[in-house]
Protein backbone atom coordinates (compact mmCIF):
# COMPACT_ATOMS: atom_id res chain seq x y z
CA UNK A 1 0.00 0.00 0.00
CA UNK A 2 2.96 2.34 0.24
CA UNK A 3 4.25 1.59 -2.50
CA UNK A 4 1.09 2.07 -4.41
CA UNK A 5 0.88 5.72 -2.81
CA UNK A 6 4.50 6.12 -3.49
CA UNK A 7 4.35 5.43 -7.52
CA UNK A 8 1.48 7.53 -7.17
CA UNK A 9 2.84 10.21 -5.91
CA UNK A 10 6.17 9.49 -8.26
CA UNK A 11 4.10 10.25 -11.10
CA UNK A 12 3.13 13.46 -10.12
CA UNK A 13 6.75 14.39 -9.92
CA UNK A 14 6.87 13.36 -13.74
CA UNK A 15 4.39 15.73 -14.19
CA UNK A 16 7.05 18.35 -12.26
CA UNK A 17 9.49 17.67 -14.67
CA UNK A 18 7.58 17.50 -17.74
CA UNK A 19 6.76 21.32 -16.92
CA UNK A 20 10.65 21.82 -16.91
CA UNK A 21 11.08 20.01 -19.91
CA UNK A 22 8.73 21.94 -21.85
CA UNK A 23 10.23 24.99 -20.26
CA UNK A 24 13.29 23.66 -21.90
CA UNK A 25 12.14 23.30 -24.95
CA UNK A 26 10.14 26.22 -25.89
CA UNK A 27 13.37 28.14 -24.96
CA UNK A 28 15.10 26.10 -27.09
CA UNK A 29 13.03 26.64 -29.83
CA UNK A 30 12.49 30.81 -29.80
CA UNK A 31 16.40 31.36 -29.33
CA UNK A 32 18.12 28.52 -30.99
CA UNK A 33 21.65 30.98 -31.61
CA UNK A 34 21.91 31.58 -28.03
CA UNK A 35 21.26 27.53 -27.41
CA UNK A 36 24.52 26.86 -30.53
CA UNK A 37 26.79 29.47 -28.53
CA UNK A 38 25.87 28.33 -25.11
CA UNK A 39 25.85 24.68 -25.42
CA UNK A 40 29.34 24.55 -26.92
CA UNK A 41 30.85 25.72 -23.52
CA UNK A 42 29.23 22.42 -21.69
CA UNK A 43 31.92 19.27 -20.93
CA UNK A 44 30.18 16.24 -21.97
CA UNK A 45 33.00 14.07 -21.21
CA UNK A 46 32.41 15.36 -17.36
CA UNK A 47 29.09 15.08 -17.60
CA UNK A 48 28.86 11.44 -18.94
CA UNK A 49 31.03 10.29 -15.81
CA UNK A 50 28.80 12.27 -13.64
CA UNK A 51 25.86 10.44 -15.15
CA UNK A 52 27.75 6.31 -15.26
CA UNK A 53 27.93 6.99 -11.55
CA UNK A 54 24.25 7.72 -10.72
CA UNK A 55 23.17 5.81 -12.66
CA UNK A 56 25.73 2.81 -11.25
CA UNK A 57 24.42 4.07 -7.89
CA UNK A 58 20.98 2.06 -8.87
CA UNK A 59 22.14 -1.06 -9.15
CA UNK A 60 23.50 -0.79 -6.17
CA UNK A 61 20.71 0.47 -4.54
CA UNK A 62 18.90 -2.21 -6.27
CA UNK A 63 21.24 -4.45 -4.61
CA UNK A 64 20.42 -3.34 -1.24
CA UNK A 65 16.45 -3.79 -1.70
CA UNK A 66 17.35 -7.37 -2.66
CA UNK A 67 19.12 -7.38 0.85
CA UNK A 68 16.30 -5.86 2.54
CA UNK A 69 13.83 -8.23 0.98
CA UNK A 70 15.66 -10.79 2.11
CA UNK A 71 15.51 -9.01 5.91
CA UNK A 72 18.77 -8.89 6.19
CA UNK A 73 20.41 -5.40 7.62
CA UNK A 74 24.20 -6.14 7.82
CA UNK A 75 26.56 -7.82 6.27
CA UNK A 76 27.43 -11.59 7.46
CA UNK A 77 30.90 -11.53 6.05
CA UNK A 78 34.15 -9.14 6.34
CA UNK A 79 33.70 -5.55 4.32
CA UNK A 80 35.61 -6.76 0.95
CA UNK A 81 33.26 -9.55 0.75
CA UNK A 82 30.30 -7.57 -1.55
CA UNK A 83 28.78 -10.74 -1.91
CA UNK A 84 27.30 -10.72 1.66
CA UNK A 85 26.53 -7.12 1.81
CA UNK A 86 22.81 -6.52 4.04
CA UNK A 87 20.59 -3.35 2.97
CA UNK A 88 23.20 -0.69 4.92
CA UNK A 89 26.51 -1.46 3.21
CA UNK A 90 24.73 -1.28 -0.13
CA UNK A 91 22.84 1.61 0.93
CA UNK A 92 25.91 3.72 2.33
CA UNK A 93 27.58 2.84 -1.06
CA UNK A 94 24.64 4.59 -3.09
CA UNK A 95 24.74 7.30 -0.68
CA UNK A 96 28.28 7.72 -1.41
CA UNK A 97 27.94 7.36 -5.37
CA UNK A 98 24.89 10.05 -4.85
CA UNK A 99 27.11 12.39 -3.43
CA UNK A 100 30.03 12.16 -5.79
CA UNK A 101 26.90 13.44 -8.54
CA UNK A 102 26.01 16.20 -6.42
CA UNK A 103 29.43 17.04 -5.60
CA UNK A 104 30.60 16.56 -9.57
CA UNK A 105 27.71 18.68 -10.26
CA UNK A 106 28.55 21.49 -8.00
CA UNK A 107 31.94 21.69 -9.88
CA UNK A 108 30.36 21.50 -13.00
CA UNK A 109 28.17 24.57 -11.99
CA UNK A 110 31.36 26.83 -11.17
CA UNK A 111 33.29 25.80 -14.32
CA UNK A 112 30.16 26.68 -16.29
CA UNK A 113 29.89 29.91 -13.77
CA UNK A 114 33.59 31.09 -14.84
CA UNK A 115 32.60 30.87 -18.63
CA UNK A 116 29.78 33.31 -17.55
CA UNK A 117 27.14 30.98 -17.77
CA UNK A 118 24.71 31.58 -15.19
CA UNK A 119 21.36 31.79 -13.81
CA UNK A 120 20.57 35.41 -14.34
CA UNK A 121 22.61 35.71 -17.51
CA UNK A 122 20.28 34.66 -20.57
CA UNK A 123 17.30 32.17 -20.95
CA UNK A 124 20.35 29.50 -21.74
CA UNK A 125 21.80 29.82 -18.19
CA UNK A 126 18.26 30.11 -16.88
CA UNK A 127 16.93 26.86 -18.17
CA UNK A 128 20.10 24.83 -17.42
CA UNK A 129 19.88 25.67 -13.88
CA UNK A 130 16.45 25.33 -13.56
CA UNK A 131 16.12 21.72 -15.06
CA UNK A 132 19.76 20.42 -13.68
CA UNK A 133 19.33 22.62 -9.88
CA UNK A 134 15.48 20.93 -9.53
CA UNK A 135 17.10 17.62 -9.98
CA UNK A 136 19.75 17.68 -8.17
CA UNK A 137 17.66 19.19 -5.34
CA UNK A 138 15.87 15.77 -5.92
CA UNK A 139 19.15 13.75 -5.34
CA UNK A 140 19.87 15.51 -2.43
CA UNK A 141 16.28 14.89 -0.80
CA UNK A 142 16.78 11.15 -2.01
CA UNK A 143 20.41 11.01 -0.01
CA UNK A 144 18.61 12.66 3.25
CA UNK A 145 16.24 9.47 2.63
CA UNK A 146 19.02 6.46 2.54
CA UNK A 147 20.16 8.26 5.78
CA UNK A 148 16.92 7.87 7.66
CA UNK A 149 16.53 4.50 5.89
CA UNK A 150 19.84 3.63 7.27
CA UNK A 151 19.21 5.15 10.58
CA UNK A 152 15.96 2.81 10.66
CA UNK A 153 17.83 -0.19 10.20
CA UNK A 154 20.31 1.06 13.25
CA UNK A 155 17.30 1.42 15.63
CA UNK A 156 15.94 -1.94 14.23
CA UNK A 157 16.49 -4.71 17.19
CA UNK A 158 14.61 -6.89 14.28
CA UNK A 159 14.81 -6.28 10.83
CA UNK A 160 11.20 -6.31 9.75
CA UNK A 161 8.66 -5.72 7.01
CA UNK A 162 8.38 -1.87 8.66
CA UNK A 163 11.70 -1.15 7.53
CA UNK A 164 12.02 -3.04 4.10
CA UNK A 165 8.95 -1.22 2.82
CA UNK A 166 10.81 1.98 3.61
CA UNK A 167 13.91 0.76 1.78
CA UNK A 168 11.63 -0.38 -0.99
CA UNK A 169 9.97 2.45 -1.51
CA UNK A 170 12.88 5.12 -1.09
CA UNK A 171 14.91 2.87 -3.76
CA UNK A 172 11.63 3.79 -6.09
CA UNK A 173 11.99 7.44 -5.54
CA UNK A 174 15.79 6.80 -6.51
CA UNK A 175 15.43 5.39 -10.07
CA UNK A 176 12.89 7.39 -10.81
CA UNK A 177 15.48 10.14 -10.17
CA UNK A 178 17.41 8.52 -11.87
CA UNK A 179 15.84 8.03 -14.94
CA UNK A 180 14.58 11.96 -14.80
CA UNK A 181 18.78 12.70 -15.03
CA UNK A 182 19.13 10.21 -18.08
CA UNK A 183 16.43 12.05 -20.14
CA UNK A 184 17.81 15.55 -18.75
CA UNK A 185 21.06 14.02 -20.19
CA UNK A 186 20.06 12.98 -23.38
CA UNK A 187 18.24 16.28 -23.55
CA UNK A 188 20.84 18.45 -22.20
CA UNK A 189 24.25 17.32 -23.02
CA UNK A 190 23.41 15.04 -26.58
CA UNK A 191 20.49 16.49 -27.94
CA UNK A 192 21.89 20.47 -26.94
CA UNK B 1 -6.63 -5.58 -9.53
CA UNK B 2 -6.62 -5.70 -13.30
CA UNK B 3 -9.36 -3.21 -13.69
CA UNK B 4 -7.19 -0.65 -11.72
CA UNK B 5 -4.02 -1.58 -14.19
CA UNK B 6 -6.00 -1.40 -17.07
CA UNK B 7 -7.71 1.97 -16.23
CA UNK B 8 -4.58 3.83 -16.01
CA UNK B 9 -2.36 2.16 -18.93
CA UNK B 10 -5.59 2.89 -21.18
CA UNK B 11 -5.33 6.33 -19.73
CA UNK B 12 -1.61 6.58 -20.76
CA UNK B 13 -1.97 5.12 -23.97
CA UNK B 14 -4.84 7.45 -24.58
CA UNK B 15 -2.76 10.49 -23.92
CA UNK B 16 0.18 9.13 -26.03
CA UNK B 17 -2.22 8.96 -28.95
CA UNK B 18 -3.12 12.44 -28.35
CA UNK B 19 0.61 13.58 -27.81
CA UNK B 20 1.46 12.52 -30.87
CA UNK B 21 -1.63 13.89 -33.11
CA UNK B 22 -0.45 17.25 -31.33
CA UNK B 23 2.86 17.09 -31.86
CA UNK B 24 2.07 16.26 -35.77
CA UNK B 25 -0.98 19.00 -35.85
CA UNK B 26 1.03 22.09 -34.68
CA UNK B 27 4.62 21.09 -35.98
CA UNK B 28 5.77 20.22 -32.79
CA UNK B 29 4.76 22.68 -30.51
CA UNK B 30 7.34 21.84 -27.21
CA UNK B 31 5.12 22.63 -24.49
CA UNK B 32 2.18 20.65 -25.26
CA UNK B 33 3.83 17.86 -26.89
CA UNK B 34 6.06 16.79 -24.12
CA UNK B 35 3.30 17.16 -21.19
CA UNK B 36 0.58 15.24 -23.60
CA UNK B 37 3.69 12.73 -24.11
CA UNK B 38 4.32 13.17 -19.94
CA UNK B 39 0.83 12.18 -19.00
CA UNK B 40 0.74 9.11 -21.39
CA UNK B 41 3.76 8.24 -19.15
CA UNK B 42 1.89 8.96 -15.70
CA UNK B 43 -0.69 6.50 -16.81
CA UNK B 44 1.21 4.06 -18.10
CA UNK B 45 3.50 4.29 -14.92
CA UNK B 46 1.14 3.62 -12.71
CA UNK B 47 -0.74 1.20 -14.37
CA UNK B 48 2.16 -0.76 -15.10
CA UNK B 49 3.18 -0.85 -11.24
CA UNK B 50 -0.55 -1.39 -10.53
CA UNK B 51 -0.07 -4.34 -13.00
CA UNK B 52 2.57 -5.94 -11.17
CA UNK B 53 1.37 -5.80 -7.75
CA UNK B 54 -1.94 -7.54 -9.55
CA UNK B 55 0.39 -10.54 -9.84
CA UNK B 56 2.20 -10.26 -6.37
CA UNK B 57 -1.29 -9.94 -4.35
CA UNK B 58 -3.33 -12.57 -6.53
CA UNK B 59 -7.00 -12.36 -6.64
CA UNK B 60 -8.57 -10.04 -3.64
CA UNK B 61 -12.45 -10.02 -2.59
CA UNK B 62 -12.89 -6.53 -4.12
CA UNK B 63 -12.23 -8.29 -7.53
CA UNK B 64 -15.29 -10.08 -7.16
CA UNK B 65 -19.07 -9.00 -7.16
CA UNK B 66 -19.76 -12.16 -4.92
CA UNK B 67 -17.56 -11.10 -1.99
CA UNK B 68 -18.77 -10.51 1.44
CA UNK B 69 -17.29 -7.92 3.43
CA UNK B 70 -15.77 -10.03 6.11
CA UNK B 71 -13.69 -11.68 3.34
CA UNK B 72 -11.53 -8.07 3.42
CA UNK B 73 -10.83 -8.26 7.06
CA UNK B 74 -7.68 -8.28 8.66
CA UNK B 75 -4.44 -6.24 8.77
CA UNK B 76 -4.36 -3.73 6.06
CA UNK B 77 -0.83 -2.17 6.41
CA UNK B 78 1.01 -0.17 8.71
CA UNK B 79 -1.08 3.00 10.10
CA UNK B 80 -0.03 5.86 12.20
CA UNK B 81 -3.20 5.92 14.98
CA UNK B 82 -2.13 9.70 15.58
CA UNK B 83 1.26 11.39 14.89
CA UNK B 84 1.71 15.03 16.15
CA UNK B 85 4.79 15.42 13.71
CA UNK B 86 2.99 15.91 10.34
CA UNK B 87 1.53 18.75 12.43
CA UNK B 88 5.22 20.35 13.17
CA UNK B 89 6.87 19.46 10.24
CA UNK B 90 3.82 21.46 8.22
CA UNK B 91 4.28 24.70 10.53
CA UNK B 92 7.90 24.22 9.85
CA UNK B 93 7.43 24.84 6.35
CA UNK B 94 4.73 27.24 6.96
CA UNK B 95 7.60 29.20 8.73
CA UNK B 96 10.42 28.38 5.87
CA UNK B 97 7.59 29.78 3.26
CA UNK B 98 6.80 32.89 5.38
CA UNK B 99 10.81 33.38 6.14
CA UNK B 100 11.24 33.95 2.34
CA UNK B 101 8.41 36.42 2.23
CA UNK B 102 9.41 38.65 5.40
CA UNK B 103 12.54 38.13 6.99
CA UNK B 104 15.31 35.42 5.70
CA UNK B 105 16.49 34.51 9.99
CA UNK B 106 12.97 33.13 10.28
CA UNK B 107 13.80 30.90 7.28
CA UNK B 108 16.93 29.33 9.42
CA UNK B 109 14.74 28.57 12.50
CA UNK B 110 12.00 26.77 10.40
CA UNK B 111 14.92 24.73 8.62
CA UNK B 112 16.01 23.78 11.87
CA UNK B 113 12.47 22.80 13.37
CA UNK B 114 12.29 20.81 9.94
CA UNK B 115 14.80 18.31 10.52
CA UNK B 116 13.12 18.20 14.22
CA UNK B 117 10.13 17.13 12.95
CA UNK B 118 11.47 14.60 10.54
CA UNK B 119 13.46 12.66 12.49
CA UNK B 120 10.67 12.37 14.81
CA UNK B 121 8.49 11.43 12.01
CA UNK B 122 10.57 9.04 10.24
CA UNK B 123 11.75 7.36 14.06
CA UNK B 124 8.41 7.29 15.70
CA UNK B 125 7.47 3.65 15.18
CA UNK B 126 11.23 2.94 15.89
CA UNK B 127 11.96 4.28 19.51
CA UNK B 128 10.17 4.37 22.85
CA UNK B 129 7.32 2.54 23.22
CA UNK B 130 7.54 1.05 19.34
CA UNK B 131 10.83 -0.09 19.51
CA UNK B 132 11.69 -3.27 18.35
Amino acid sequence: MVSVGTVVWLSSELMFFAGLFAMYFTLRSTSGELWAAETSKLNFPYALVNTIVLVASSFTCQMGVFAAERLQPRRTGGLLRFTRWGMVEWYVLTFLMGSFFVAGQATEYTMLTSEHVTLDANAYGSSFYITTGFHGLHVIGGLIAFLFIIGRAFAAKRFGHFEATSAIVTSYYWHFVDVVWIGLFLVIYVLK
Amino acid sequence: MKIESWLFVGLGIFFLIVSAVYTVVTHFEPAGSLALLLVGGLGVMIGTYLGFTARRVGSRPEDRSDAEVHEGAGEQGHFSPWSWWPLVLGLSCAGGFLGLAVGFWITFVAAGLAIVALVGWVFEYSRGDHAH
